[in-house]
């Protein structure tokens, strides 16, 4: 096999942003990719861009935008925050992150854009035209704009990747205007997307007859737009499938070619202008695969094939090897190879690419908004967990809830409320969404902060290859609503029909409940009162003194005591720390009907409530862990001592030893217990290879036992034995917590709180760290840093009612 | 004092047909005889309704708790409910033959023995719950108990199911001492009258030599009456333990100090509208309404009112309590409770346990057993929904909302329960078939004729 002349290079990809590179392509003169940079701007404004979560490289983001979030007490009366804007029509993490949120439809991006853009250029009264059919208050606009103008050269607006060029032109004038490009903004000349190819241009191409079709790491046979791909795929003489799964592709295809995956390959990549990063292997191949482009160079350069003992210093190797060291020498680094090994990133010196000058012709005159409403539109959104489906058998990301929705196992229709009783539809009814003739049935789930009139889907489910797990998980494909929408606005349908079917499917989430029933549960303010008073939560929870009926068994005042702490105001309700926690831990994935009935394992979670107006709620997220109470409720109802205090502080869970009662679960007043109510480990402990997933540090828990969140503890008697070994302290932040080490925001602080020096003892002191339910005296070992808000108005929108007015 | 009278003297209460061969005839001859077809085929009934315990209790076992509806945040469910229901069941026997008879109340004679059995039989039935809903009940049953072992681990005696565990295993083994200490002299007349050698050598081998010599009868009433002093204060102690489960923890809903009270009172309830529920078909199928009247039905009656208004006020008293405690999470789990997802099982219990009891006081319904039967069953029904909210509601939604969830049992939840009943009937059958339903020996005491022998007949 060789490849012939007049082979062509073809990229499909279903979550593109083709209309924002096109963008930049007109307006720079070159491809490539404006990256921002969070953590340097003050005002950021979104326009329906998920930055935070699906949109870009989100754990730089989020990264970025927590340093913008980071107060220091003792410096209260001048402390700044950065301010976000976001207007969206989903509710997404970035939205729920927001200091003034705005649900809009896609269809209004548009308007609002240009409506900014003239603003920011100095058309005022471009505010007042604007407003009337974005239903965003004049104020809010005219701070808004305030604020970017104030903020030169520290703010930023991004838009969504699914918004038409039109937009991305007026962000791009907007963001010249406030003098973004080079400060916020940076540009990246090699981004790590390729340009899409059309979809139609592939068609014709596959339609007018091919020899072979190589299908690399893709699976057009379940994510084309519009579906149909199964016909073009056998429209070529020869097909080769390459993927990491048996998937609907590569079942389709001639041959099907296992590829390696991530861990089991050596590769190099450029995350960032100027980082070369390599990857390495963590384990030989499991399955003898190979990786798409182990398997080019082998078909394009005739060396020898792989063999299983070959492929780990292989050619790929070697090539991969040879191109990083020669990388590195090229940019000025003598590197030895085995530096690289060690060191694993670089970040190379030298200036940051320049910004190639911008086509001031290019951006014309703000467009007369135009957007042809329909009743209803799509919004199209990558799954927070599956993404597109390429992760659909992956049961960590499976049971992952969503970080908004908190639904497990599938996707589903989501509504504003006014929407769904407009249409009659109550969470868990199957409705059919239709665009021109092509249709999918979804239950719908009512989203407080979906636009009105928007109907949001995700992509990924509803897949009928690919593994056990995919093909497990509920859902549908949405592919097929895709195509029929225009190619400038991809995944986005302005006009859907949306009907009650009147069948009925389960939704299952892993939280049912989101208002807080005004308990003190989460508190927050705003940066006036941090200035006023870094401790303006210790008055807004009113805690009596309380008394121990008994005395502490152990004196925590000697030897180490550990602490956590999570600041709120760093916490963007993204999900790492879970997935981590569920890594380290062995945590097993229950399955969707164990989710449906209550069951789920995770020992962290996030807790999301929302606050105020249900059609734009304000969003608390509140990572939930074992709090490690020191007058635990747990403890003392356990019959068998299964449970119990360590002297340093943690509330230990002696597996070996409970018998499952539950009371401990009953008496937790968090909620942080979780019972093995089946055999959920039985596979994981039979299967050799999923035994190779589990933490060796860690037991796996049978039948009828109780676990929960360790703190870790395996981590920190690694350490611990180590500095007792070597005779010296516990180094503050040695032992780092597997949802701290996740964490993309930092929000999340461990450590011994008996080491005066130590960031969590200062943390600990903190005016803005309070306890959960700290009025039943549980004295917990969590702490929260209370989350400061920006907001722009005076009078926060929480008041509700103002916009139906 | 005609109404002390007639409380007091059995023989008020008796039919008018009755002396001491017809009472021995009338309870101790269907022992003698062939087994109807009417208890053959009951006992295939029951028999087969007891099956289901063992067969759900099967896959639980090879399934784990998931076999039932238990989840987080409700870990506990129909399991628990049931077990306090059966405790509560259990607690009218020694209630009727121990504080009655200390109390002097002798129409007790006629209901003893049969109130006394159900106990041991629901004490049975109970017993199963707590160890089978544990998830390693295989571990459970011995880390329970404080036995030396190479860990040195003991249970820890901090916790109230460890309390349980002592309270129950207490209570049961003391019923049954003392329902066995009652059954020596009848046993013993079963001997005198068998006619077959094995029959004799088995009864009397169970009436260990009984003579019914004066000295006989001189230690076995001093026995009695230590019995039922000892009974006495387990009574009042077996529930309020069961109580402190629920009181002792931090649950908005459980954590509460009139619990142990307020379980008594339940338990008497209950227990009494089972006792009575039984005993009307007892003493129709075994002809028996010359020995267990209307009167006795009217007692009964008496004291199920006054339970039912003791468990009103204590409704009434935790909606009052919540709310002027002014503590947001129990405040919301009593809204919860009457207005919230389960509020139907809320309503069941308050109309069956508080407003249908009520009709009892009509004299007319309270002395037909045909009028008070539907009653006595709601009772029985209101109670088991009593311990199902009470676990249900305040477990379903506590502290954090992110949390909260919901309960649907399933077909195992169902099976073991009514399964648990199959057990209690077929015990009840089989106890009807062998022992005599009637403490004869007692009974006689009060009869006329009869020399007044044991402690408390001065007259």
């Amino acid at each position: 096999l060789s490849l012939k002349a007049g082979a062509r290079h073809v990229v499909h990809e279903t979550v593109h942003d083709a209309p924002r590179r096109s963008a930049w392509q007109r307006l720079f003169g070159s491809d490539g990719d404006l990256v921002p940079d969070l953590g340097e701007a003050r005002v950021i404004v979104s326009l329906d861009s998920d930055f935070l979560d699906s949109d870009g490289p989100m754990l730089a983001s989020t990264h970025g935008f927590a340093k913008g979030r980071s107060l220091d007490e003792s410096e209260h009366t001048h402390a700044t925050l950065n301010r976000l804007y976001v207007f969206e029509s989903a509710m997404t993490v970035t939205g729920s992150n927001a200091d003034e949120r705005r649900p809009m439809r896609p269809s209004q991006m548009a308007a609002l854009a240009n409506a900014l853009r003239r603003a920011v250029e100095g058309e005022e009264a471009a505010i007042e035209a604007t407003v009337g059919e974005a239903h965003v208050e004049p104020e809010l606009l005219a701070a808004l704009v305030k604020d970017l103008r104030a903020h030169s050269g520290e703010a930023v607006v991004v838009a969504g990747p699914h918004l038409p060029e039109s937009v991305h032109v007026a962000v791009a004038a907007i963001n010249r205007a406030i003098g973004a490009f080079g400060k916020t903004l940076a540009w990246s000349p090699e981004p790590a997307a390729l340009p899409v190819t059309p979809p139609e241009v592939i068609e014709k191409a596959l339609a007018e007859g091919v020899d072979l079709l190589l299908c690399l790491g893709v699976n057009p046979a379940y994510d084309w737009p519009g579906g149909g791909f199964g016909e073009l795929l056998k429209k070529a003489k020869v097909s080769v499938g390459h993927g990491l799964h048996l998937d609907e592709t590569l079942e389709h295809c001639t041959f099907a070619l296992p590829s390696a995956h991530n861990l089991e390959s050596w590769n190099d990549a450029v995350p960032a202008p100027k980082v070369l990063s390599l990857c390495q292997p963590l384990i030989a191949p499991l399955f003898n695969g190979r990786q798409e482009a182990e398997s080019l160079l082998f078909w394009t350069q005739a060396v020898a094939p792989p063999t299983h003992a070959s492929r780990a210093h292989g050619d790929w190797y070697v090539f991969v090897r040879n191109r990083v060291v020669a990388a590195l020498n090229g940019a000025g680094y003598p590197a030895k190879w085995d530096d690289v090994l060690k060191r694993g990133v670089f970040e190379l010196a030298g200036e940051a690419p320049a910004m190639p000058p911008l086509d001031e012709a290019a951006l014309g005159s703000p467009e007369a908004a135009e957007a042809p409403a329909g009743s209803y539109e799509l919004l199209v959104l990558p799954h927070h967990g599956v993404y597109d489906g390429r992760f659909a058998n992956n049961g960590w990301l499976q049971e992952l809830p969503d970080p908004v929705s908190k639904v497990v196992w599938g996707n589903v229709a989501a509504l504003a409320p006014d929407t769904a009783e407009e249409l009659g539809v109550e969470e868990g009814d199957v409705v059919r969404v239709a665009v021109g003739d092509r249709h999918v049935h979804l239950p719908a789930l009512i989203q407080h902060g979906t636009a009105p009139g928007v109907v949001v889907v995700t992509l990924g489910h509803g897949r009928t290859g690919g593994g056990l797990v995919a093909q497990e998980a509920a859902g549908v494909n949405v592919a097929p609503l895709l195509g029929a929408e225009s190619a400038a606005h991809p995944r986005v349908a302005l006009a859907v029909k949306v009907e009650k079917t009147g069948g009925r499917e389960k939704v299952v989430r892993t939280q049912l409940a989101f208002s807080m029933d005004k308990r003190p549960i989460v508190t927050d303010g705003t940066l006036a009162e941090f200035r006023h008073d870094p401790a303006f939560v210790q008055h807004k929870r009113h805690t009596p003194d309380m008394v121990n009926t008994h005395e502490s068994p152990y004196d925590y005042s000697k030897g180490h005591k550990w602490v956590m702490a999570i600041d709120l105001g760093a916490c963007t309700g993204c999900n790492a720390c879970i997935t981590a926690c569920q890594a380290e831990n062995n945590i097993p994935v229950v399955g969707r009907e164990e989710c449906a009935n209550g069951r789920d394992m995770h020992w962290m979670r996030l807790d999301r409530y929302e606050e105020g107006d249900p059609d734009n709620p304000a969003v608390h997220n509140m990572p939930m862990l074992c709090q490690h109470c020191d007058n635990a409720p747990c403890e003392s109802v356990c019959p068998v001592n299964a449970t119990v205090h360590s002297p340093e502080g943690l509330n230990e869970m002696v597996f070996n030893r409970c018998v499952g009662t539950r009371f401990c679960a009953n008496n937790c007043p968090y909620k942080v217990r979780r019972f093995n109510y089946g055999h959920y480990q039985e596979k994981s402990l039979s299967d050799p290879v999923q035994e190779l997933a589990h933490n060796p540090q860690v037991t796996v828990r049978g039948v009828g036992v109780m676990e929960k969140c360790t703190f870790c503890v395996q981590r920190i008697n690694a350490v611990k034995f180590e500095a007792q070994n070597a005779n010296e302290p516990v180094p503050d932040g040695a032992v780092q917590t597997a949802c701290q080490q996740a964490c993309p925001a930092q929000a999340i602080v461990f450590g011994d709180v008996n080491d005066p020096e130590s960031r969590i003892a200062k943390l600990r002191k903190a005016g803005r760290a309070f306890h959960v339910l700290e009025e039943l005296n549980t004295r917990p070992n969590v702490a929260y840093l209370a989350r400061v808000r920006n907001p722009a108005l005076e009078t926060p929108h929480e008041d509700g009612g103002d916009h139906h007015a | 004092m005609s109404v002390q009278e007639s409380i007091l003297a059995p023989e008020a209460l008796m039919g008018e047909d009755l002396d001491f061969d017809r009472l021995d005839e009338k309870v101790l001859t269907p022992l003698e005889s062939f087994p109807t077809t009417r208890w053959l085929m009951a006992i295939s009934v029951t028999g087969a309704v007891a099956t289901l315990f063992p067969v759900c209790l099967v896959v639980t076992l090879y399934e784990g708790i998931g076999a039932w509806g238990n989840n987080m945040p409700v870990a506990w469910g129909w399991a628990i409910t049931n077990f306090v229901f059966w405790i509560g069941i259990g607690h009218a026997g020694t209630l009727i033959s121990a504080i009655l008879f200390l109390f002097r109340q002798k129409w007790r004679t006629a209901i003893a023995r049969f109130a006394e059995a159900m106990t041991i039989f629901a004490v049975i039935c109970a017993m199963q719950f707590p160890l089978i809903h544990t998830g390693r009940p295989w571990v459970a049953m011995f880390w329970f108990l404080p036995y030396p072992n190479d860990q040195a681990i003991f249970p820890n005696f901090r916790s109230p199911l460890i309390w349980d565990v002592f309270a129950v295993s207490t209570y049961g083994l003391v019923s049954a001492m003392f329902w066995y200490t009652g059954l020596i002299p009848d046993l013993a007349s079963i001997r005198d009258r068998a006619k077959n050698g094995m029959r004799k050598f088995i009864y009397g081998l169970a009436s260990l030599g009984w003579t019914g010599s004066n000295r006989a009868w001189s230690h076995y009433e001093k026995a009695y009456l230590i019995f039922a002093g000892l009974a006495t204060p387990l009574v009042l102690s077996v529930h309020s333990i069961v109580a402190f489960d629920f009181a002792v923890s931090n649950v908005p809903g459980w954590h509460t100090t009139i619990f142990p009270p307020y379980f008594v009172a339940g338990a008497v309830f209950s227990g009494f509208a089972m006792v009575a529920m039984l005993l009307i078909l007892l003493r129709k199928f075994l002809n028996l309404q010359a020995i267990i009247t209307d009167k006795h039905l009217e007692l009964m009656n008496k004291i199920i009112i006054v339970t039912s208004l003791m468990v009103g006020y204590a409704y009434a008293m935790e909606l009052f309590t919540a709310w002027y405690s002014g503590v947001m999470y129990e405040r919301y789990v009593f809204f919860n409770r009457a207005f919230g997802p389960y509020a139907w099982a809320y309503w069941t219990m308050v109309t069956c346990n508080v407003i249908v009891p009520q009709l009892l006081w009509i004299k007319k319904i309270r002395r037909s057993a045909l009028l008070m039967y539907p009653i006595v069953v709601l009772v029985n029904v209101g109670m088991w929904f009593e311990r199902y909210v009470i676990i249900l509601t305040s477990l379903h939604r506590d502290y954090l909302p992110s949390s909260w969830g919901f309960f649907t049992p399933t077909w195992i939840d169902i099976g073991l329960f009514v399964g648990s009943f199959g057990l209690f009937f077929t015990l009840l059958l089989l106890f009807a078939r062998f022992l005599p339903t009637i403490a004869t020996s007692e009974y006689k005491v009060g009869m006329p004729g009869a020399q007044p022998s044991h402690g408390g007949a001065h007259e």
